[in-house]
């Protein structure tokens, strides 16, 4: 009798300017196997369900725990975590695709630099470099702790952008996560300094006046960041900064 | 230096560009997108609703509120500055957003995913019905700011057409969920309801009021097609109009220097 075996679709591109097809593969079934799993099985021995050999595939992933954010593609349909897709739980065959916002490099591979790219934009850091030892940082309170730590929990995946409608070329929106690391480190009480930068970079085009509210990024978020709440309390600090900055100005 | 780039660091090709951190004026324009379409916009079209609430009265009610809000101050230029105008670029600039986003619902078919679709496709919908109500109830057929009693007629006589009726019920549905709806977004958005447990029961509000709205709205087209007003009178006499015509001739007779005749017909127009 044969081994029970897992349905795969695989989206395949060799490069950025390659056509796209897609390849079936089977994997031997184990029991509470994810779609990382198996990729890495389909990597090890590429060769299709028709028997025919392939280049091996490409994707990122590292901590296979949910905790990097490497492996975000998009698994029938919807954009999730590799490592935390139950293959038990999916409807085969697993339809597994690139993330579809984030310009390819190569099969499920994806350049998702954009990111780091908006969180350099918004100072979302804490600045303590310095040539001397300034000793140790003011107190945060257990009860600013309960609202900073979900949002530290961030692990960049950027699925919370791949979902947003409004995340594309036409609006160049900053995206959920950017937003709700402005709210984490403008509410850490030395990060804060830069809370007013990070607020009028968020007014600038593509800021987080785009956002459309559709509550896709908070529904998608792996790590259940509570990113609807951080974009209406960061958009209400940013009419606040605006509104100041005119009246000062 | 520390910003330099690390020259094997990759440079983004092509996709969605970065933050334009602090440049740009579309905040602004966004925003301002917003506020209107809940003041003065939401607010114009609960003054409608309640202005078209006066039909349950029939014609010479309607006629009278139609008179009041013609004989406001200014009422051209608050018609223009507080109706005309807001109304123009809320839907211009809601057609603008509309063509910039992405939507993904055959995807990630969740709730706030549909309401953000059903968003755009009642504010498109709000469009053309206001501009084909605009044209033909304000600018076309019998000038109601001059005829004012002539009101009630000219709408009864525009919902006997069976699709025109079914264009303004299907149009109060969109319009009252739009506003709702856009209230609801417009609390969220500016922050007055962040948390998740606030904009639920600000759900609720909405709900409701829009579902008032959506009520009053659709009993006022009731009042017009339902025939307890039908074949109303083109020209039913206003006793606002009454008065008028007796205060002119009132003011003529000041002229004469008949002060007693003015007390007279003033106490019989009140």
């Amino acid at each position: 009798m044969a081994n029970k075996t897992v349905q795969f679709e695989i989206k395949r591109q060799a490069g950025p300017d390659d056509p796209a097809n897609w390849e079936r593969f089977e994997v031997e079934w184990r029991p509470g196997m994810n779609v990382i799993s198996a990729m890495m099985e389909i990597a090890t021995n590429p060769v299709t369900a028709e028997g025919k050999p392939t280049t091996p595939i490409t994707y990122d992933s590292n901590c296979l725990e949910e905790i990097c954010g490497s492996c975000a593609m998009r698994i029938n349909g919807k954009a999730r975590m590799a490592c935390s897709a139950l293959v038990d739980r999916l409807e085969q065959p697993i339809k597994v695709e690139p993330l579809s916002k984030f310009p390819l490099v190569r099969d499920l591979q994806v350049d998702r630099s954009v990111l780091f790219e908006n969180l350099k934009r918004v100072k979302a850091w804490v600045p303590v470099d310095g040539t001397y030892d300034l000793g140790s940082g003011p107190r945060v309170y257990p009860q600013q702790q309960e609202v900073n730590y979900p949002l530290s929990n961030c692990i960049s995946c950027t699925c919370c952008m791949e979902v947003c409608p409004q995340f594309n070329e036409a609006t160049g929106f900053v995206g959920a996560a950017t937003i709700a690391q402005v709210k984490l480190f403008n509410n850490h009480p030395t990060g804060k300094v830069f809370k007013e930068e990070r607020l009028r970079a968020l007014s600038g085009d593509g800021g987080i006046q785009e956002c459309g509210y559709a509550q896709n990024c908070v529904q998608a978020c792996p790590k259940q960041i509570p990113l609807t709440t951080a974009i209406s309390d960061v958009g209400r600090d940013v009419i606040v900064q605006k509104a100041k900055d005119w009246l000062r100005g | 230096m520390a910003t330099a780039q690390h020259p094997a660091a990759p440079t983004i090709r092509e996709g969605v560009q970065p933050l334009r951190a602090g440049e740009g004026t579309s905040f602004v324009w966004r925003k301002l997108h917003s506020l209107l379409g809940v003041i003065p916009i939401g607010a114009f079209l609960i003054e409608h609703i309640i202005s078209n609430w006066e039909a349950m009265g029939g014609p010479v009610a309607y006629g009278k509120q139609v008179y009041f809000l013609n004989h406001l101050p200014l009422v051209r230029v608050l018609e223009w500055v507080f109706i005309f105008l807001p109304i123009l670029y809320h839907a211009l600039y809601g057609i603008y957003i509309w063509l910039r986003g992405k939507a993904n619902v055959v995807y990630y078919p969740w709730a706030g995913n549909w309401l953000y679709v059903t968003q755009r496709y009642t504010g498109l919908f709000a469009v053309i019905y206001i501009g084909y109500h605009v044209a033909t109830q304000r600018f076309m057929g019998v000038d109601l700011p001059n005829h004012p009693a002539a009101a009630f007629w000219k709408v009864q006589h525009e919902l006997s057409n069976p699709l025109i009726l079914a264009f303004y019920v299907v149009a109060m549905f969109a319009i009252c969920f739009h506003f709702a709806y856009g209230v609801w977004l417009f609390a969220a958005k500016w922050g007055i309801t962040p948390g998740t447990e606030a904009r639920r029961r600000f759900a609720w509000v909405c709900g409701v009021g829009g579902f008032i709205l959506l009520a009053m709205g659709l009993a006022s087209i009731w009042a017009f097609v339902g025939g307890k007003y039908a074949n109303a009178p083109e020209n039913p006499s206003l006793s606002y109009q009454r008065t008028e015509i007796t205060v002119q001739r009132a003011a003529l007779n000041l002229q004469s220097g008949a002060f007693v005749k003015i007390e007279q017909t003033a106490s019989r127009a009140s």
